[in-house]
């Protein structure tokens, strides 16, 4: 973390709102990073949500530097929590991926994770966006290290599949 | 890969929203304005022009320095009372903060016009926080009339 940003962060926490603007142009692409691929058509709702418990959230932030893993919880969480709420009542899992041989979807990463559960869209998200160890991201999603092991071996499958000729 | 990922883009509405919940006692009001952007953002972002006209307690605004997106600017309330501010002009939204006052407001293209959304009011001193009473009002009102100033503006 910079030095001006973790300036901006104990400013904003002592109330200056021109430092939490900063803190905004900042943390708002980082967190449309995230809730992109996790959240999906329901990604705007998502990132608002995130980083309106980030602002709510800011005071109790005791380690400025802290605040980009801090953020980052926030977004997955918001992100899964949005993109659930899109789809209630729709199941979404890896029986509902396309055949190898499809066509349309063989070459477009937005379909095939589009086809993924939200769950399995946080785990690519944080392993290879984010580059965070299995356990790291087991910690953010509140799941067993195996689970985290599991649902990326089965995302990664997927794409896989969506590319092999 | 991950180059072609999707990205949430917030827009500036969604930014208000987000900044203004970190701000305790601050409401965003909002309001759809059937005209679009372009004929918006020129009204509710002339600070020194339009801002006198619709923001219910400022009477004239006059920016004093810029650097980039970064102003300062001193306004002149309806009794008298001269604050400087610090501001942050961009198309679509604007952010003003003095030691008593906090000004926010909004824009984004919308399905029927333009949405717009305001927050502010009076500053407890030194703090992110606003004093609660009346900030509904105030920003109803500032948005009624920014409306017939865009109609105005239009005709």
């Amino acid at each position: 973390m910079t030095a001006d940003l973790a300036a901006a962060v104990r400013a904003a926490q002592a109330g200056d709102t021109m430092a939490m603007h900063d803190l905004l142009d900042a943390l708002s692409p980082y967190v449309g990073r995230i809730c992109g691929p996790i959240a999906y058509e329901a990604a705007p709702d998502a990132a608002q949500e995130a980083l309106i418990a980030i602002f709510r959230g800011l005071r109790s932030l005791r380690d400025p530097a802290a605040l980009w893993g801090w953020a980052r919880a926030i977004a997955v969480r918001e992100a899964v929590r949005a993109a659930r709420r899109a789809h209630r009542g729709v199941p979404m899992d890896m029986a509902a991926l396309p055949a190898r041989d499809d066509p349309e979807l063989a070459t477009d990463v937005l379909d095939v994770l589009a086809r993924l559960s939200p769950e399995h869209r946080a785990i690519l998200v944080l392993r290879d966006v984010e580059g965070l160890s299995e356990q790291e991201a087991a910690e953010i999603l509140n799941v067993a290290e195996g689970t985290v092991k599991s649902r990326l071996h089965r995302a990664r499958q997927s794409f896989r599949k969506a590319w092999s000729p | 890969m991950t180059d072609t990922w999707p990205r949430a883009d917030l827009n500036p509405v969604h930014r208000l929203r987000a900044l203004a919940a970190g701000i305790p006692g601050a409401h965003v009001t909002e309001r759809l304005i059937d005209a679009p952007f372009d004929e918006v953002w020129p009204v509710a972002g002339d600070l020194e022009g339009e801002f006198g006209n619709y923001q219910p307690d400022m009477r004239h605004v006059r920016i004093t320095r810029t650097n980039g997106d970064r102003l300062e600017a001193v306004a002149r309330s309806r009794f008298g009372l001269r604050a400087r501010f610090d501001v942050v002009s961009r198309p679509g939204w604007c952010w003003m903060q003095s030691r008593l006052l906090l000004i926010g407001v909004a824009a984004a293209p919308a399905d029927g016009g333009t949405l717009i959304a305001m927050t502010g009011g009076v500053r407890v001193p030194g703090r992110a926080a606003i004093l609660p009473w009346g900030v509904r009002r105030e920003s109803a009102k500032a948005l009624h009339r920014l409306t017939i100033r865009v109609r105005a503006r239009a005709e």
